[in-house]
């Protein structure tokens, strides 16, 4: 065999799955359809997927930290495991206005970032809801914000969470003395007098894009594989208001 | 008739060791600086691996957090050890299989330098926070034309050694170098161009950093170490492979499936249904090439079995043939969709496979041709029979270790992530603990064992070497001395005194 067929032959065999599952995929997602509301008549709005936060640069910093080799941003269809069936990860199973909003992850959840953080393993639970998951269960007596500052600052510091592996990440938070009154973003944790624990501008970005990590939206019927329910329509068509 | 004989094998020997010394500088340059990184990655394993049972281990220093650490570990892992391993045996075996002297060593051991810059700001980047959170990809963006640009300056002049060669047969290790050297740069523009200079969607990038991941293991580090086993397995024994065909089968085989693998760890994310499908089919194949060359390989050193446990070189490269075995096992255990690949797509299973793959089987195979290699261009016999042993027998008892915890403990892992009634951190998170802990203790079996080889290899490096004509083979020769057969020192005399 020739050098010349060695090497149309390996291009070709390499070209054909690159350009397979590589280029046109990519190509095709680069400009991904928009979704309507209402597909039937097609007049309706637009799906916009909703997220308020600092998401580029907090994405850069939970990039930049690691994050996305203990923890995961998908929620697998039943086909592929069980997230769906945790009741608090791909949505809640009862949620106060839509009934059971739990669904899959969609291409338009990862709107604002470069690079979807999909993850590598679970050491730590999926993150596609932490912001809800926060809000309504685990910040109690704490703001959101407050309550992911301290579990950054230490993760154990909760004896139900004792067990955590998370690492501390008290590199991204500043002690300084307190002049005139405490600061209202200081991290509830037990400190030296005269001192608090303030939040650096990485942690503050690092926060509000976990904040921005929700599933509470309601998806266009054609995005929501979930099953009928038992009044036999969707529920999120049911209730989905076109924003 | 025989002294035209005798005059060939003069004339082939004066061309050997013309390559040998040709190449002495860069080669024992990529052997070196790639086995300092092996320790920094190492010593960076056993911290990342360690924070995964105890947290509270160096915690809350920027640059020793599990994430950086980890990212450090494995990107020191690849491009630190694995590619320059590749390169050092890549241009030696090209130089030797295509009888070429190399004329650019030079601009090799300047590339090489290079590569060790990108490297290592990469690495330091990682750690001081400015990673870029991609897999495998996690060097700031600066360093990837960096690294294709030494890539290029270094392996170029295999390519020219290859066209300017003698007419004649080319060899199955060719085949296989070439593919590798032509894949790797293709792969690696593919995913930074889609990935920094062109950036398309966000899920499709995830993917195309997980199609990196499996292309770097399967279409690079795969085809080098097995262009190696195929290279010493006949060199040592003496012996023709055992099957030509079969090895063009395996060949074009690995060609042919290879480049479809890896998108099965995006299984249920939102890009388009077959690709994980096709990624998990062509996994699950890859026994196909792997088992073709493996039998071949292992048929051909079978037929000298004093030789494989006499000859480290050949103890070593079969040990990673074994290892390469393992490892399409768990390719086809581990990736059946709907059964095993919802346990091991997010559990340690994967972490577990990729040191399948570059040390189980790839390093196994770089030391097998680096204890070959390395008294070839320094002129000098490996010191001590007792430090080879010690460095193979940890290594094993090392990656053994890690090989159960990939299969079992990801599984493990894996079920309890499934069990969807049961609170996470209990079902899911503290089975890891006892997995994460034998993980650390392999690690540190590892970097026992690699001690040795770190010592033996700086000794030959400056050049102490024992002068002798007799290799050092892993029997214990007169009474205890651990060196080797006696005599000949200073290159006195002949083998044949014996």
């Amino acid at each position: 065999m020739s050098f010349r067929i060695f090497f149309f032959s390996l291009s070709a065999s390499f070209g054909v799955a690159w350009l397979a599952i590589i280029i046109v995929p990519y190509l095709k997602m680069r400009s991904l359809e928009p979704v309507m509301f209402d597909e039937e008549t097609g007049t309706n709005v637009v799906y916009i997927a909703k997220r308020a936060g600092r998401i580029a640069d907090g994405s850069q910093i939970y990039g930049e930290n690691g994050c996305y080799l203990c923890h995961t941003q998908v929620v697998r269809p039943t086909y592929a495991g069980n997230d769906l069936f945790r009741p608090d990860w791909g949505g809640f199973i009862y949620d106060d206005e839509r009934g059971d909003s739990r669904r899959e992850t969609n291409a338009f959840d990862f709107d604002g970032e470069s690079f979807a953080h999909i993850g590598v393993a679970r050491n730590g639970p999926d993150l596609s809801n932490i912001g809800v998951r926060v809000e309504n269960e685990y910040a109690k007596d704490l703001s959101a914000e407050q309550w992911l500052y301290r579990f950054l600052y230490d993760s154990r510091i909760d004896p139900k969470r004792r067990n955590s592996t998370c690492p501390s990440f008290r590199f991204l938070f500043d002690e300084e003395a307190i002049t005139g009154n405490a600061s209202d973003e200081a991290v509830p944790v037990i400190t030296e007098e005269g001192m608090e624990i303030l939040p650096s501008a990485e942690a503050k970005a690092l926060v509000s894009y976990l904040l921005s990590l929700k599933k509470d939206q309601a998806v266009p019927a054609s995005l929501d594989f979930s099953p009928p329910t038992e009044g036999g329509s969707k529920v999120s068509a049911k209730t989905a208001e076109a924003p | 008739m025989s002294t035209d004989n005798s005059n060939t094998t003069t004339q082939a020997a004066q061309v050997r060791s013309g390559i040998d010394r040709s190449l002495r500088h860069p080669v024992m340059f990529f052997l070196t600086s790639g086995a300092a990184w092996l320790a920094v990655s190492l010593i960076l394993g056993i911290i990342s691996s360690a924070k995964m049972h105890a947290p509270g281990f160096l915690d809350g220093y920027g640059w020793l957090t599990y994430g950086r650490t980890q990212a450090a570990h494995l990107n020191a892992l690849v491009y630190g050890w694995g590619f320059q391993a590749a390169f050092g045996v890549i241009i030696w075996l090209m130089a030797r299989l295509c009888r070429q002297e190399c004329k650019a060593a030079g601009i090799i051991l300047t590339a090489g330098h290079l590569w060790n810059l990108g490297v290592s700001l990469g690495v330091l980047g990682i750690l001081f926070g400015h990673g870029t959170g991609m897999p495998w990809l996690e060097f700031p963006v600066f360093a990837w034309p960096v690294l294709l640009i030494s890539y290029f300056a270094i392996v170029t002049w295999s390519f020219v050694q290859f066209k300017v060669r003698p007419e004649g047969h080319v060899y199955i290790s060719q085949w296989y170098l070439l593919a590798a050297m032509i894949w790797f740069p293709w792969v690696y523009l593919t995913a930074n161009l889609l990935l920094h200079v062109f950036p398309g969607h966000p899920v499709m990038a995830s993917g195309i950093a997980a199609w990196y991941k499996s292309s770097l293991i399967f279409l690079f580090f795969t085809p080098v170490a097995l262009a190696t086993a195929f290279y010493l397995a006949p060199k040592v024994t003496g012996r023709p492979i055992s099957s030509y065909s079969l090895a063009k089968l395996g060949f074009w085989s690995l060609a042919v499936i290879m480049p479809w693998a890896g998108m099965q760890k995006l299984t249920g994310a939102p890009i388009p249904y077959f690709i994980p499908y096709l990624g998990a089919a062509a996994t699950i194949l890859f026994f196909i090439p792997a088992f073709t060359a493996a039998v071949n390989i292992l048929r051909t050193a079978a037929s000298d079995m004093e030789i494989v446990s006499h000859s480290p070189s050949l103890r070593f490269t079969m040990a990673g043939v074994v290892g390469l075995i393992v490892m399409a096992v768990a390719a086809v255990f581990l990736n059946i969709p709907e059964k095993t690949l919802p346990l091991t797509q997010f559990s340690m299973s994967g972490y577990g496979f990729e040191i399948l793959a570059l040390y189980a089987f790839f390093s196994f195979v770089m030391f097998g041709a680096i204890y070959f290699i390395v008294p070839r261009i320094t002129q000098r016999e490996w010191l001590s029979r007792r430090l080879i042993t010690m460095h193979f027998f940890f290594s094993i008892y090392g990656i053994v270790t890690i090989a159960l915890v990939a299969i079992f403990g990801g599984l493990m892992q894996g079920s309890g992530q499934e069990q969807f009634d049961q609170p996470w951190q209990q079902a899911a998170a503290d089975r890891a603990y006892p997995y994460a802990w034998a993980t650390t203790i392999a690690w540190c079996f590892i970097l026992f064992s690699n001690v040795f080889f770190f010592l033996h290899l700086t000794f030959m490096w400056l050049r102490l070497g024992r002068r002798s004509t007799h290799p050092t083979l892993l029997v214990s020769g007169h009474g205890d001395s651990p060196h080797g057969e006696e005599g000949d020192i200073d290159n006195a005399g002949t083998a044949s005194a014996h």
